[in-house]
């Protein structure tokens, strides 16, 4: 699956081969246009032909070499030796054809032929080929950064809809409506200033659900933030019944991970375990920087009766929505391991690569 | 006392903010309106010292009346809200502060408290004086918890932070946390401000456990504690936070914070 994604790219990254010899003929043009004033001086017409053949046929077999080496992902130093040293090598060849033709044609006798005339005049061919070689850089470029930002267009385009699946997925409505059943019931009980607390705290998460659209990677002081406003509501809900062990490490608040990883993941953790246990149930959240790798690990109490069987399936939906969507932020570069404790809990394992927030535009990688 | 005008187009929307208001010993409201064009000549008949007004409203927006207004005639204002991010052109307007709905009681007392100081300063009223808080031997040391059924002395400097639970405040020492008979507001009045201070509104922190501020997007922050605890800060606290953790003397920050929001009621 992977290997034929990469190929994707690898093939749409590049131009179509025509294109830059297409591009080339420039170059071809200017090379007509400079021979013009020499027209007509001795052999200068057939020399010119010869070598605007010659380059003609060279630039086919140069276009391959060059992308042959792009694939491989050479460094560019070696790239710029090889082609140098490629495109040397190919005028000399003109040289060569030049000198042939000359002896060939009887413009000039055979003994006066001398090796070292071969490596004088090399301009003209040289200078076309790197010239060459520079154009079908550029185009390639060009086309690369074009299939960037289609690939930026189209991650946007997935995260819109990972938020909107977000919001009906995370934001459950059963979670919805046992907060208003809450505050109902607090309404019904005059606990009028409970109540208004709760609703204050609603409309604070949900504004901080439709918040977080800018990108689909925040910092983690946001996704943390947004988890506590969530929180804030479930510790009125649940009261005792929810005990919270946090582990945030040092120096990771500006660490970037895709907005809404840990609210959903503390929401299923708690309507999943905690809120289904009778007695008190702990969560426990740890976030830790391991080398260049950002792990987070949520574990909590589960119902003693159905340890490792009811959980997981019922949540299954919520832990796959965001297991597709780390996929799709860091293919190959996450971890995701959910499964229920030896002990009888269930914990959910998430690893990304460590990167921090330079600043709040987002850079993908 | 202030004379105030609500102006929403929605009446349950008004009566929320009217009955808040009917609260304050020192506020009267003179008028209530349903849509801009109302409340313009309202505004301009009436005079009010503070409006209350939606931004959102079919016809002119809160701020296209403020903006109608001149300069002279324009009231401050307090702005009403349900998503909009705050515009920087309401600062021109006289805008002193804004709430978000649905309202919390809590930020619609220090809106108002804003709104008052800004009153005073106005009319070249000198703020109240404030008692410095010259008397240690009246703050909290020590609390006393029930555990199971015994009692625990705690003292202060062992609290890390404090976090609203209701009527209750819940203590977190260490991995430990104790319920405290106690709401967090009694509590913020009571504890050392050199020690202490509220940083959001349901909780408390004492000042040396902070080792990171991390500011937010919608311009709150996320502190980490020293025992690995995130903590979310009201951008109502942090500049005072900021003041303290930079190691400014508690009686200039002092006045900044505790004031504004223990003053109610």
């Amino acid at each position: 699956m992977k290997p034929a994604a990469d190929s994707d790219i690898e093939a749409l990254s590049s131009p179509p081969f025509w294109l830059p010899i297409l591009a080339g003929l420039p170059i071809g043009l200017c090379l007509i246009v400079m021979a013009l004033p020499v027209l007509g001086h001795g052999h200068a017409t057939a020399y010119r032909t010869l070598y605007l053949l010659a380059f003609l046929m060279w630039i086919v077999p140069l276009t391959a070499l060059q992308r042959g080496l792009w694939r491989r992902r050479t460094p560019l130093w070696a790239m710029a030796l090889v082609l140098l040293a490629t495109t040397y090598l190919m005028s000399l060849a003109n040289n060569a054809l030049g000198a042939a033709l000359a002896v060939i044609a009887g413009w000039q006798p055979a003994s006066e032929f001398e090796w070292t005339g071969l490596f004088s005049g090399l301009d003209g061919c040289w200078l076309a080929l790197i010239a060459f070689c520079a154009i079908h850089a550029v185009v390639a470029y060009y086309a690369q950064l074009k299939q960037e930002q289609h690939r930026r267009l189209h991650m946007t385009a997935l995260v819109r809809d990972a938020e909107l699946r977000a919001l009906r997925y995370q934001l459950r409505p059963h979670f919805l409506f046992n907060t208003l059943n809450a505050i109902s019931a607090l309404v019904a009980e005059n606990r009028n200033r409970e109540a208004s607390d709760m609703i204050v705290r609603l409309g604070d998460f949900l504004r901080a659900t439709l918040d977080g659209s800018q990108g689909h990677e925040v910092a983690l002081a946001d996704e943390l933030a947004l988890t506590e406003t969530y929180l804030e509501i479930e510790k009125a809900r649940l009261g005792e019944r929810l005990r919270l062990k946090w582990q945030l490490g040092p120096d990771l608040l500006s660490a970037r991970v895709p907005c809404l990883l840990l609210q959903p993941l503390v929401e299923n953790a708690i309507h999943h375990g905690i809120a289904r246990r009778t007695a008190a149930g702990e969560l426990e959240i740890r976030i830790v920087r391991e080398g260049d790798r950002l792990c987070l690990r949520l574990s909590n109490d589960t119902e003693p009766a159905s340890p490792a069987d009811a959980a997981p399936r019922a949540s299954a939906i919520g832990l796959r929505n965001i297991r597709e969507r780390l996929q799709k932020l860091y293919p190959g570069e996450h971890g995701f391991e959910a499964g229920p404790r030896p002990d009888g809990g269930f914990e959910v394992r998430v690893s990304l690569p460590f990167r921090e927030a330079s600043g709040l535009q987002d850079a993908s990688a | 006392m202030i004379r105030v005008a609500v102006i929403d187009d929605e009446p349950l929307a008004r009566s929320g903010v009217i009955v808040r208001l009917a609260r304050q010993a020192d506020v009267t409201v003179i008028g209530e309106y349903g849509d801009g064009a109302a409340a313009l000549s309202g505004l301009r008949e009436l005079r009010p010292d503070l409006v209350f007004i939606d931004m959102r409203m079919p016809g002119m927006s809160g701020l296209d009346v403020l903006a109608a207004l001149p300069a002279h005639e324009r009231p401050m204002a307090i702005l009403l809200t349900a998503y909009d991010s705050f515009a920087v052109r309401a600062f021109e307007l006289r805008a002193v502060d804004y709430l978000l709905k649905p309202i919390d009681d809590e930020r619609f007392a220090e809106a108002l408290d804003r709104a008052r100081q800004a009153l005073a300063w106005r009319t070249s009223v000198p703020p109240a004086p404030v008692a410095a808080p010259d008397e240690p031997a009246r703050w909290l040391n020590r609390f006393c918890v029930r555990v199971g059924r015994k009692t625990v002395y705690l003292a202060a400097t062992e609290v890390e932070w404090i976090e609203a639970d209701g009527d209750y405040a819940t203590l977190h020492v260490g991995d430990k946390t104790h319920l405290l008979r106690e709401s967090l507001q009694r509590l913020c009045e009571r504890l050392d401000p050199a020690l202490f201070m509220r940083v959001h509104r349901s909780a408390i922190v004492r000042i040396d456990c902070v080792t990171e501020l991390q500011p937010l997007a919608n311009r709150d922050a996320m502190l980490r504690l020293r025992s690995g605890t995130p903590l979310r800060a009201s951008r109502t606290y942090i500049e005072p936070l900021l003041g303290r953790l930079r190691g400014e003397s508690v009686a200039q920050s002092y006045l900044h914070d505790c004031v504004g929001k223990t003053s109610r009621d």
